[in-house]
Order: C-alpha cells, then structure tokens, then sequence
C-alpha cells in the first residue's frame, strides 16, 4: 500500500513539473498524425482543421514563378490575421504537409522557410484566425528540377 | 544550429539554419530500400526568458539544412533566444544566442 501511494505521488509530481512547459505547445505530430500521411491537399487541410473551406483573402505568399531548384524553394508568407496557427501545403509530392506554425502571443505572421517540390505544383498556405475562420493564399510554380531525389 | 537574432524597431528578426539532411520516405527508399529509414526534423521551438516564441511541426519537404526566418515582439537586446530541434528518431540539438 505505501509502495502504491509513493507511486501515485511521483507519478503527480512528474505531471506537475512537465505542465508548465506544454501550456502553450501544440505539438501537431503527435495529437494529428494523420496530417502528415495525407496524400492530397484538401484531405490534408479537413484533417487538420476539420473542413477545407477557406476564404481567400488577407493572406501574402510570395515564391518564384519559376524555381530552378526544387531542392530550395524560398517561399515567405506575411498576413496581419491574428492567427492561431499557419499551415503550408502543396500538391506535387507523396504527402501534402509541410510545416504547421503554432502563433505564439505577441507573435508575428511573417516567415520563410526554404522547401522541396518534385515537381511543378501549387503551394497553399492557410491561416487559421483567432476569429475560427481560415483564411488562404495560393501559388503555382513551375519547378525546372525536381527537388525530392537524393 | 546557426541562430542569428537582431532587433529592430522593437522587432526581434531571427534568422535559423539547422544542419540536417531531412531525407523523405521516398529518397529513403531509393538509397536504403527502406521507407523506415526516413530521417527529418518534426518540430522546432525558440524559447526567450523562458517564454515559447515560436514553435513549428514540420515534413520531410523541407530543404536539406533548411533555413527558417521568423520575427517576434517582447523580447529586448540582451536577451538570451534558445532553439531546439528533435528528429525522427528522436535525436535533438539545441543552440542560443543573444539578441543584438
């Protein structure tokens, strides 16, 4: 019995000190995985936010018309939405995710990020407002060299 | 992880390089036969006076070594910005520096 209460206890302690860490965390691998493994946008998109309906507006995305590396493609997205979370998808390789952003407090929806295309494609950006509605911005590109080849 | 964090007009910019070869299931399969053998980082956090600034789960499609731009408000010259990263098989690394 004593054994079983010293557990309990640690087991309290263990939960009361990993806490405060996660108040603001969304670690999207582990709560959806089924995100990362969907094969086309919209899926993706339902699958994260629970519909693919979006209002195109309000969100910026700027990549090149034309990427000559699909190894690096410099994408930036701006938006002054005040935003939950930012997701970025395209529809070229195997699987459709490629990075969600959890907006911090006092966070500013304004980032860059190099990324991989196999082939020409659409790259979708949506912000999920604090408002619950999700707001877009599309891109199409062509890639001269495909960007997921070892 | 190469972290460089500059403050401007009450804006810290920061600017991030993580050495990674983020290899897709795909090239896994090609140069191990094994899609298991995948390796990317999955989540990226900067963390400032002990405050969750920024934080990004993340895909194979990123480049390799990629390159992540971010900006935040709240934080002054000084101040000590913390970045972890944690791959696929759950290797991490993390680097600091301080705002300029």
């Amino acid at each position: 019995m004593k054994r079983r209460n010293f557990l309990s206890l640690s087991a309290l302690t263990a939960l009361a000190v990993i806490a405060p860490t996660q108040v603001n965390a969304q670690d999207y691998r582990t709560t959806k995985p089924s995100v990362w493994t969907a094969h086309t946008v919209d899926d993706s998109i339902k699958q994260l936010y629970g519909t693919a309906t979006t209002i195109e507006e309000g969100v910026s995305l700027s990549a090149p018309d034309v990427a000559s590396n699909g190894g690096a493609i410099p994408v930036e997205i701006q938006s002054d939405i005040d935003a939950k979370s930012v997701a970025v998808f395209q529809d070229a390789n195997p699987e459709a995710a490629v990075i969600v952003y959890t907006v911090q407090e006092g966070g500013i929806v304004d980032y860059s990020i190099k990324m991989k295309m196999k082939a020409s494609g659409t790259i979708s950006v949506i912000v999920e407002g604090r408002d619950g509605k999700l707001y877009s911005a599309r891109k199409t590109l062509d890639v001269a060299i495909g960007g997921c080849d070892p | 992880m190469k972290v460089k964090a500059k403050l401007k007009n009450g804006i810290v910019n920061v600017k991030c390089q993580a050495q990674h070869e983020m290899m897709p299931y795909d090239a896994a399969q090609k140069k191990t036969g094994n899609r298991e053998n995948a390796n990317f980082i999955t989540r990226i956090t900067a963390t400032v006076n002990g405050k969750t600034v920024f934080e990004v789960s993340t895909s194979q499609f990123l480049s390799k070594n990629p390159i992540l731009k971010f900006k935040f408000k709240g934080a002054d010259v000084g101040d000590k910005v913390e970045m972890t990263w944690i791959d696929r098989k759950g290797n991490t690394k993390s680097s600091s520096t301080r705002i300029k």
